[in-house]
């Protein structure tokens, strides 16, 4: 992956050399061998800090809103997935297609941090990292590692089956094949879920939300929720118990509310990115949640995954003449 | 805090019957924010009204709950009490305890008077947290659009031209009259149809006020009430209308023969063609997909002996843009398609079955064989003649559920036809039930009766060719025993149902459809011609089956309505609509989309947010003319940026917490 990096080094520096960007939104290595950090590099001097390792697991380009209200241009570095946020953004109004260079990287996927932790000392300092097809070679000071792909990646990228970015303004590094197998149900999880009898399903998800500590990190990181309040958050004056719709107490019935609302409010808008699962200090499966509504989409409405194509109309804008309610 | 009063109206026993509505006043009284209760036997009523008006100036009330039937039926009535007392019409708040309650729920009193109780808690957490709302004004055009030329169009057109008001008449097919032209006598007077019908088409053609596009059709519509934009689109003619005397001499030269739709299929028109001799406009058309010489390239037969070059090959489509104030949908009906589901009745494979429509043509004098009643596969004179009724109609598993509503009439007047055309005939009717409810409409059934038609309860299972002749195998359930009558010729009253294209044309005026795909009215009784769209009326059999009188009254009704709204010359808007907090629109424009009446539309700002500099961005606005409240965009809205006046967000969390906690 060095050739990656160093062409991923050399793009960032032409961009913020010529000046038609402000800032280049890329990885730097994170506080341990198995994290990444986001890092932004503003002069030329800054981008042998940026990095690509199978550990670029966050989704940059929700950065990007920090900077709609302004008139800079700026360069992110997205992987496959990350880059249907791109379109999203863009289908929402909220940033426009010339404001941002898309430096697309091929990923051959992202590996699992705790199973990585598990064999690398924390400390340990990643030198290289070789991508092998089936599996990734860690070269660190403290020794060589081999993670097998089928073993140690994310969920997320054992079900990814193209890889190719939707948009994208430079396409950075060696192509390589997408780690998912080919054919794989991307939905597997979901239809387990599926299988279960409501009292047990509720009792699944009962488990969960009584854990959840409302602390909105999932809404903080989703490229959907790009509203300029959120409208969980939204004091009405006079109104004792604080928020209009839900308060603030956490209690199993609001947490429901709360995801419940979250869910309708991502649908036929969801990337399934699945940073909200990653991020929540919970482990709450909520990526299960939201791909329940995007599965019956595929399958009930015959609707793609949302950010594929930005010309597609989000779910709950279409109409189809053929629609069987006819209730207009 | 507000100083809500609670009025709580028994109905006479509608409410007060099941319920106790004094003690729920009292209960009232406990409710956060009441200042008075009290209960009174008919509050709509004048004293009733005065009930409330004293109340409001005796202990200064701020909010006002009304306890009785819906809103649909006396929200006006109390806003306009509300108005006399003093108070901002919008400062009132019904509670449904009648037809949400006590109509259903009679049989358990006493969970009934519970349910009315928590219904009354919500009107009033409601209440407390209204707000003052005001109306808006808009100009009007005065000019009006009616869709549809038949008799519901002409009659509409008319009445709103004789009022001295403009209008523009768009039909779609050549000629205007749609399907009355084509019958023959009407019940249950038995006047001759085109006698009656095209006097009125003639007086559409030299109205000075009345503009009239034929073989057109509305393209778009566009704006609000009092101030629409249509496109409308008249397709190619062919033929100079200008030029064209309509002498005649095209169709009688012209080589192709097509059967003709006036005519039902049963007799033939050329393709350069008038629909029918009393047409309006009295002028042709050239049927493109028949025409010789637009499908081989040779013949111009028509241009050669046109005595005043009319013909005009390259003739294209005409766009015309007009803004009209009010929009009248007359599209009339269509008739089910028996023979793609009858299969007991042959499935359209024997010619001497044949739906009433066409028979009407058999026996007009202006028909196919000039008013003789002959079957159509050998031209022979019928000797027993079998009416089946309520083909496609009141038939759940085939066709539709309701009752088209005409058949009963217009078959008893094909029975008396026959009976009188044909002597010696006999005539079989085999129907579920006569509905003769009409003025003169029974003693007409009646008549039938006597002359001899012969009407057997029952349905017919079967029709099956027997050399020449047809046998109707049926039952009659009134002996309790199967009939088979041999026929030469069997009639079928098929379901009176949505014209084609129907569905279409809803949602290009943004009409509603009921579960039939006929328009939805605004309110059964009360609003019979009005939509749910502001200046879109309804006439006639697009809105559900009816006879020719009813057509004729619901058009002048429809009449009346645009005539009232264009003799103002300002409309006040619906206060109740879609309100944006522009602070909080992300301008994502997902609402855009999904508004039915097209009443969103970016706009710049200018705004100044933390740490930035003063700049423009986009956020969403409403047009009042357009939006109707429906609230499809505050439902979309995640950023909790539209909300509807009358129904916000603190509103109805209020009602439910009332409802729920």
């Amino acid at each position: 992956m060095r050739d990656t990096v160093t062409q991923l080094r050399k793009e960032a520096a032409r961009l913020l050399k010529e000046g038609s960007v402000k800032y280049v939104i890329g990885y730097a290595q994170g506080t341990d061998v198995a994290r990444a950090a986001p890092f932004f590099a503003t002069v030329p001097g800054q981008v042998n800090t940026l990095t690509w390792t199978p550990f670029c697991v966050p989704n940059l380009v929700k950065y990007l809103l920090d900077f709609r209200y302004e008139d800079a241009r700026l360069a992110v570095v997205v992987k496959g997935c990350d880059s249907r946020a791109v379109n999203r953004l863009i289908q929402d109004h909220q940033f426009p297609r010339e404001r941002v260079v898309v430096l697309a990287v091929s990923c051959g996927g992202m590996l699992d941090r705790d199973k990585v932790l598990a064999v690398v000392e924390p400390g340990a300092a990643l030198l290289e990292v070789e991508d092998r097809g089936a599996d990734y070679v860690l070269k660190t000071d403290r020794g060589e590692f081999v993670f097998e792909k089928r073993e140690a990646l994310l969920a997320k990228c054992l079900e990814c089956v193209d890889n190719a970015p939707v948009v994208a303004d430079l396409v950075v590094g060696r192509q390589v094949s997408p780690p998912g197998r080919p054919g794989v149900d991307r939905f597997a999880a979901v239809r387990a879920l599926e299988r279960l009898d409501a009292a047990a399903r509720s009792a699944f998800w009962d488990r969960h939300f009584s854990r959840c500590l409302r602390c909105f990190a999932c809404r903080n990181v989703c490229p959907a929720c790009n509203c300029k309040e959120c409208s969980l958050e939204q004091a009405v004056p006079g109104w004792q118990q604080g928020v209009c719709w839900l308060s603030k107490r956490t209690s199993l019935g609001l947490n429901h509310m709360f995801h419940l609302i979250r869910m309708y409010h991502v649908t036929g808008r969801c990337i399934d990115c699945g940073e909200c699962a990653r991020v929540c200090p919970v482990n709450i499966p909520l990526r299960e949640l939201y791909r329940k509504v995007a599965k019956d989409a595929n399958e009930l409405l015959g609707m793609s995954l949302p950010g594929l194509d930005p010309e597609e109309k989000p779910l709950l804008t279409t109409y189809q003449a053929t629609d069987p309610d006819e209730f207009m | 805090m507000a100083r809500t009063g609670v009025f709580v109206c028994w109905c006479g026993s509608n409410i007060g019957g099941v319920v106790d509505c004094a003690a729920i006043a009292a209960q009232a009284a406990t409710f956060p924010g009441v200042a008075y209760s009290v209960d009174y036997k008919y509050l709509c009523s004048e004293p009733g009204q005065n009930l409330i008006i004293q109340a409001v100036r005796e202990h200064r009330l701020d909010r006002v709950v009304v306890a009785a039937c819906s809103p649909r039926l006396h929200e006006e009535t109390f806003r306009k009490v509300l108005v006399r007392a003093g108070l901002n019409a919008y400062l009132v708040e019904m509670a449904n305890i009648r037809e949400h309650c006590t109509w259903v729920h009679g049989a358990e009193k006493e969970r009934a008077q519970q349910k009315a109780v928590d219904l009354v808690r919500r009107a009033v957490a409601k209440a407390n947290r209204l707000e003052p709302l005001f109306e808006s004004s808009i100009p009007v055009t005065k000019r009006c659009l009616i869709v549809g030329g038949g008799i519901a169009g002409i009659q509409a057109a008319l009445d709103v031209a004789d009022a001295g008001q403009e209008v523009l008449l768009v039909e779609r097919e050549p000629t205007i009259g749609g399907n009355m032209v084509k019958l023959d006598k009407t019940f249950p007077t038995l006047d001759c149809s085109a006698c009656i019908s095209t006097p009125k088409m003639v007086a559409v053609a030299n109205h000075p006020n009345i503009r009239l596009y034929t073989y057109a059709e509305v393209e778009k519509l566009t704006g609000y009430i009092g101030n629409f934009e249509v496109t409308i689109r008249q397709k190619a003619r062919y033929v100079d209308h200008d030029r064209c005397t309509g002498c005649g001499t095209c169709w009688e030269k012209c080589p192709c023969k097509v059967p003709a739709e006036f005519d039902v299929g049963l007799g033939h028109r050329k393709a350069i063609y008038i629909p029918f001799p009393q047409a309006v406009p009295n002028k042709p058309v050239i049927d493109r997909e028949h025409c010789r010489y637009f499908t081989s390239g040779k013949c111009r037969v028509c241009a050669k002996v046109c005595p005043t070059q009319a013909i005009d090959y390259g003739q294209e489509e005409k766009i015309f843009t007009e803004r009209v104030g009010a929009v009248v949908v007359a599209t009339g009906f269509g008739l089910f398609d028996w023979s793609r589901v009858y299969g007991e009745y042959g499935y359209g494979r024997y010619p001497d079955v044949i739906t009433g429509l066409q028979f009407e043509r058999l026996v007009n004098a202006a028909g196919p064989t000039g008013g003789k009643i002959l079957r159509p596969s050998d031209g022979n004179i019928p000797r027993t003649v079998v009416f089946i009724k309520c083909v496609g109609s009141r038939d759940e598993a085939k066709g539709r559920n309701y009752c088209s509503r005409i058949c009963c009439m217009y078959t008893a007047k094909h029975a008396l036809q026959v009976l009188e055309k044909v002597p010696g005939a006999r005539v079989y009717v085999f129907y579920m039930d006569v509905r003769a409810a009409g003025k003169g409409y029974e003693e007409f059934f009646q008549r039938a009766v006597r002359e001899g038609a012969v009407y057997i309860r029952g349905r017919v299972s079967k029709i099956f060719r027997d050399g020449r002749r047809l046998v109707v195998r049926g039952v009659d359930t009134l002996l309790g025993r199967p009939v088979e009558v041999d026929a030469d010729l069997v009639v079928l009253a098929t379901a009176v149902e949505p014209a084609a294209g129907a569905a279409e044309t809803a949602r290009l005026l943004g009409v509603n459809t009921d579960r039939d795909g006929f328009f939805q009215e605004a309110h059964p009784k009360l609003r019979p011609v009005e939509t749910h769209t502001g200046g879109v009326f309804l006439a006639g059999a697009c809105q559900a089956p009816k006879d020719i009188p009813d057509t004729v009254a619901q058009a002048s009704g429809a009449a009346a309505k645009v005539v009232g709204l264009l003799s103002r010359d300002q409309l006040s808007t619906s206060p109740m609509i879609a309100r944006v907090n522009e602070v909080l629109c992300t301008g994502c424009f997902l609402c855009v989309p999904v508004c039915p009446y097209r009443a969103l539309a970016p706009k710049k700002i200018s705004e100044r947010l933390p740490g930035h500099p003063l700049r423009e961005r986009e956020v969403v606005t409403v047009n009042a003319g357009l939006c109707q409240g429906c609230g499809a965009c505050n439902a979309i809205c995640r950023a909790g940026a539209i909300e509807v006046r009358g129904f916000t967000n603190e509103q109805l969390l209020a009602e439910v917490d009332a409802l729920c906690l």
